[in-house]
C-alpha cells in the first residue's frame, strides 16, 4: 500500500493519465483529426459496447487461443530439439548448419508458403506462429542443455544414473532458467505472429478487428483493439513471470 | 573438415530427394516445384534486376525506420538516463506501450500515411525504438559518475557535454541495442510488405504465391534467408569493432 | 544399506588387512602430455590414505582415475578384485567445489535422496534413510533448505551425506575442506574420521595441506615431479582417536610435518603448499 502511494508512483500514474487527458482535450477542441485520433473516451465506449454484446470476448478468446496453442507447439518442439542439440554431439553436427541458415528468415515470410499448403486456415496460422516463436526457446534450450556443469555430469556418472534419468533429473532442471527466459520471448513473438496471421488471412481475432476497423474507417474501434492487445500482451508476460518465480524459486533465495 | 560435411547431409539429401522424386513424377504437388526450377527462377530474377530492386526497396525502408528509431531512441533514452526521476515517472507508460505488437499499428499508419514508404518506415521505427531506448537508458545510467563530474567542473555547455562525454561513454552499449534493432527492422519491413504494403521483397513473395509462380516464391524465400544470414553476420562482425577501438580489452 | 550406528567406534581397524584398491604401473596422459607416470600403491580395507602434493601435481587426475571418471593410458587399477572400467556407486567421490556438485534446485533432502533414487530404493523407504543420514551429519534442521541458503561447511556436509547414501565401500575426497574456514575445517575433519571408522569405509583423501594429511591419515603418499610419481610413502604412527590439540602437539606429528615439508621444498618454492585453504 505504501509503495502505491509513493510520490514517484503517483507521479508516474499522473503522467500516463495526463497524456490521456491532454489527448481527450485536444480531441474535444477538434485540434486532432478525429479520423486518426478519436478521443480516448470513444475508444472506451467501444470497449464497453463490445464487452456487453460479447464480441470483444470472442475476439480476445480467439487471439489468446491461437497465441497459446502456437506458443505451446513452439515450446515443445524448441525444448525437444534444444535438448537433442545441446546434449548430443551428433545432433548438433547434423542439425546446426541447417537451422542456422533458416533462422534469420523472417517468420512472416513463411506465410505465403504456409497458405499454399494449408490455405487460409487456423492450421496455417498455428504453423506460422510455431515457426516464428520456436527460435528463442530453441536457442535458449540449446544453451541450457549444453552448459550443464561438468561436476553434475560427474555426479550423475558416479551414481550410475541412466541416460533418461540424467536428462530428467539433472539436465532439464539445470537448463530450466534458460528455457523459461526463452519461453518468455517466444510468447511475445507468438502474439505478434498471431496478429500478423489474423490480418493476413482474415481469421477472427483482435488482429482482424483492428484491420477491419481501419477498412471501415472506425478509428475508435481500432484503438479499442490496440488497448485489448496491450492488455493481453501484458497479462501473458506477467503470467509467465509468475510461473518463473514459482518454478525457479531456488534461484532467488540468496544466502 | 568432417563437421561441415556432416552438416550438409540433411539439406543436400533433402534437396536431392525432392528433385529426384519430382522428376520421377512421384511428387505431383504443384506447390513443391523443383530445386532446379527454383534456382532457375532465382537466377532470372537476379538477371532482370527485379529481385535486387525489391531488396533495395525493403532495405531502404528498413534503414529509414531504423535511423528514425535511433534518433528518437537515443535522444529520449539519454534524457531519461540522465534524469532518473523522469525515467521512473515515464517508466510505467513505456511498459504499457511496449507489449503492443508494432504490427498492430499498421492499420493506423495506413490511415495516416497511405501505402508507401511512410507507412512502412513509421512501423519499423516504432518496433525498433524500444530496444534502442531501453539500452540507451541503461547505458547512460552506467556512465561513471566521475566523468559527469569532470564535465561539470570543466563547465562544458550541455551540447558539448552530450557529444564529448555522455554519448561516447555510452556508445559501446548503445551499439548493442542498435544491432538488435537492425535485425528487427528487416523482419518488420518484410512483414508489413507481406500483409499490406505493395512494395519490396515481402510483396513480391506474396505476389509470386498468388500468381502461382511457385519456383519464384521459393527462390525469394531462399534469397530472404541469405539476406538475413548476411545481415546477422555483418552485425556480429561490426559489433566487435566499430567505435570500440579506444576500449581497453 | 547397512544400519547406521550413532555411537562412535573410535579405534581404527587393524592394519595389514587385505587390499581394497590396488594401483599398479598407472600412467595417465592428456594428449601428448604425461600427467602421472608409473604409480604403484594400494589402499587397505578400512584404511585412511592421504595423498599430498603441490598444485598441478596430478592429485585430482589420480582421484578421477580411481573414481572411473578418467582412463589410464597404462597400468591397472583394481577395486575389490576387479579392474575398474568406469564409475560405480561403490566408489563415492566428494568434489572440492561443493557449490557446483549439488543440485541447486533440490533441497538438502532431495540432494541426498538422489543417491537413493539411483540405487532404486523404494520411495517409501527413502525418507527414513535420508533422515538418519542427515541426523548423523548434523543437518536435520536444514532438511528443507536449498543449497544456496547454506554455508560452505553445510553444503559440504550435504555432499558427504549424499555420498554416504550411495552406501560406498571406498570414499574418494578431493580437497574437500580446502575452501572452508579453519574452525569448520577442523570439526569436519573429526566428523569424517568418525564416520569412516563407524562404517568401515576405506578412504583416499587428497589435500595440499600437510598437517591435514598427517592428522587424518594412516598413511601419507607424497606425489611430486613432472610427470608426477610417488616420492615417498609415510606410515603415520599416531594413536586414534585423534585429537585436534594433543595429536597436533605430539612430537611424532611435528617430525612427520618436518619430513614432508622438506620433501616438497626440494622441488618447489615453499608458498605452494604452506598456504591453507586457498582456491
Amino acid at each position: 500500500m505504501r509503495r502505491l502511494l509513493d510520490p514517484i508512483n503517483l507521479a508516474a500514474f499522473g503522467f500516463a493519465l495526463s497524456l490521456i487527458v491532454v489527448w481527450q482535450l485536444l480531441a474535444d477542441a477538434h485540434l486532432l483529426s478525429p479520423i486518426f485520433f478519436p478521443s480516448p473516451l470513444r475508444a472506451i465506449e467501444v470497449l464497453q459496447y463490445r464487452a456487453f454484446d460479447g464480441s470483444l470476448w470472442t475476439s480476445l478468446a480467439w487471439t489468446a487461443l491461437r497465441m497459446v496453442v502456437g506458443w505451446l507447439l513452439a515450446s515443445i518442439i524448441g525444448i525437444a530439439l534444444g535438448a537433442a542439440i545441446g546434449s548430443f554431439r551428433l545432433a548438433r553436427v547434423l542439425l546446426n548448419p541447417t537451422l542456422e541458415f533458416i533462422r534469420p528468415l523472417p517468420a512472416s515470410a513463411v506465410i505465403p508458403v504456409a497458405i499454399l499448403f494449408l490455405g487460409l486456415s487456423n492450421a496455417m496460422s498455428l504453423t506460422v506462429i510455431a515457426f516464428g516463436a520456436v527460435w528463442p526457446v530453441l536457442l535458449a534450450s540449446v544453451h541450457g542443455f549444453s552448459s550443464v556443469s561438468p561436476q553434475l555430469a560427474d555426479v550423475s556418472n558416479v551414481l550410475g544414473l541412466k541416460r533418461h534419468d540424467f536428462m530428467r533429473k539433472i539436465a532439464l532442471p539445470s537448463a530450466l532458467p534458460d528455457i523459461v527466459a526463452g519461453l518468455r520471448v517466444s510468447l511475445a513473438l507468438a502474439l505478434i505472429l498471431t496478429v500478423v496471421t489474423e490480418m493476413q488471412s482474415s481469421l477472427p481475432g483482435l488482429g482482424w478487428d483492428i484491420f477491419f476497423a481501419q477498412r471501415s474507417y472506425r478509428s475508435a474501434d481500432l484503438y479499442a483493439g490496440l488497448i485489448m492487445l496491450a492488455v493481453l500482451g501484458f497479462a501473458a508476460n506477467h503470467l509467465i513471470m509468475l510461473f518463473e518465480r514459482r518454478a525457479l524459486r531456488w534461484r532467488n533465495l540468496g544466502t | 573438415m568432417r563437421k561441415p560435411l556432416l552438416g550438409a547431409i540433411i539439406p543436400v539429401s533433402f534437396l536431392g530427394l525432392w528433385e529426384v522424386s519430382s522428376r520421377a513424377g512421384l511428387l505431383t504437388l504443384e506447390s513443391l516445384s523443383r530445386p532446379s526450377d527454383i534456382i532457375e527462377a532465382g537466377y532470372a530474377g537476379l538477371r532482370d534486376g527485379s529481385l535486387l530492386l525489391a531488396t533495395l526497396q525493403t532495405c531502404e525502408t528498413a534503414l529509414l525506420g531504423l535511423a528514425l528509431a535511433a534518433v528518437i531512441g537515443i535522444a529520449v533514452g539519454t534524457i531519461l538516463g540522465l534524469a532518473p526521476t523522469a525515467e521512473r515517472i515515464a517508466g510505467p507508460t513505456i511498459e504499457a506501450l511496449r507489449p503492443i505488437p508494432a504490427i498492430a499499428f499498421m492499420p493506423l499508419a495506413l490511415m495516416m500515411f497511405g501505402f508507401g514508404v511512410g507507412l512502412e518506415a513509421s512501423i519499423v521505427a516504432y518496433a525498433c525504438v524500444w530496444p534502442i531506448l531501453i539500452v540507451t537508458i541503461s547505458a547512460v545510467r552506467a556512465i561513471e559518475g566521475r566523468l559527469l563530474e569532470v564535465a561539470a567542473v570543466l563547465e562544458l555547455p550541455v551540447w558539448k557535454r552530450m557529444t564529448k562525454v555522455v554519448l561516447p561513454a555510452a556508445f559501446a552499449r548503445i551499439n548493442v541495442g542498435l544491432r538488435v534493432a537492425a535485425a528487427i527492422s528487416l523482419v518488420v519491413a518484410v512483414t508489413i510488405e507481406i500483409v499490406l504494403n505493395p512494395r519490396g521483397l515481402g510483396y513480391h513473395l506474396v505476389l509470386a504465391q498468388q500468381s502461382l509462380q511457385i519456383g519464384l516464391m521459393w527462390a525469394q524465400l531462399v534469397w530472404l534467408c541469405l539476406l538475413g544470414f548476411v545481415l546477422n553476420l555483418l552485425l556480429s562482425r561490426l559489433g566487435g569493432g566499430s567505435g570500440l577501438m579506444w576500449r581497453p580489452l | 544399506m547397512q544400519p547406521l550406528r550413532k555411537t562412535v567406534g573410535s579405534v581404527r581397524p587393524e592394519k595389514a588387512e587385505a587390499s581394497a584398491l590396488e594401483v599398479s604401473g598407472l600412467t595417465v596422459r592428456f594428449g601428448a602430455r604425461t600427467i602421472l607416470d608409473g604409480i604403484n600403491f594400494d589402499v587397505r580395507d578400512g584404511e585412511f590414505l592421504c595423498i599430498v602434493g603441490s598444485s598441478g601435481s596430478g592429485k585430482t587426475t589420480l582421484l578421477r582415475v580411481l573414481a572411473g571418471l578418467a582412463r589410464p593410458a597404462e597400468g591397472k587399477v583394481q577395486f575389490a578384485g576387479a579392474e575398474i572400467s568406469g564409475p560405480s556407486r561403490d566408489r563415492a567421490i566428494i568434489f572440492q567445489d561443493y557449490s557446483k556438485a549439488l543440485l541447486p534446485w533440490r533441497t538438502v533432502r532431495g540432494n541426498v535422496a538422489l543417491s537413493l533414487e539411483a540405487r532404486n530404493v523404494p520411495a517409501s523407504e527413502q525418507d527414513a534413510i535420508v533422515d538418519e543420514l542427515l541426523g548423523i551429519i548434523g543437518l536435520s534442521r536444514a532438511k528443507e533448505q536449498f543449497p544456496s541458503q547454506l554455508s560452505g561447511g553445510m553444503q559440504q556436509r550435504v555432499q558427504i551425506a549424499r555420498c554416504l547414501a550411495q552406501d560406498p565401500k571406498l570414499l574418494l575426497m578431493d580437497e574437500p575442506f580446502g575452501a572452508l574456514d579453519a574452525m569448520t575445517r577442523q570439526s569436519l575433519q573429526d566428523e569424517i574420521l568418525q564416520l569412516v571408522a563407524d562404517k568401515k569405509i576405506a578412504t583416499v583423501f587428497i589435500t595440499h595441506d600437510l598437517e591435514e594429511a598427517i592428522y587424518l591419515g594412516d598413511r601419507v603418499i607424497v606425489l611430486g615431479g613432472s610427470p608426477a610419481g610417488i616420492m615417498e610413502t609415510m606410515e603415520i604412527d599416531l594413536p586414534r582417536p585423534r585429537n585436534q590439540l594433543t595429536t597436533r602437539e605430539d612430537g611424532r606429528f611435528l617430525a612427520y610435518r618436518h619430513r614432508l615439508f622438506e620433501l616438497l621444498v626440494q622441488e618447489h618454492p615453499p608458498q605452494a603448499f604452506e598456504g591453507k585453504g586457498q582456491q
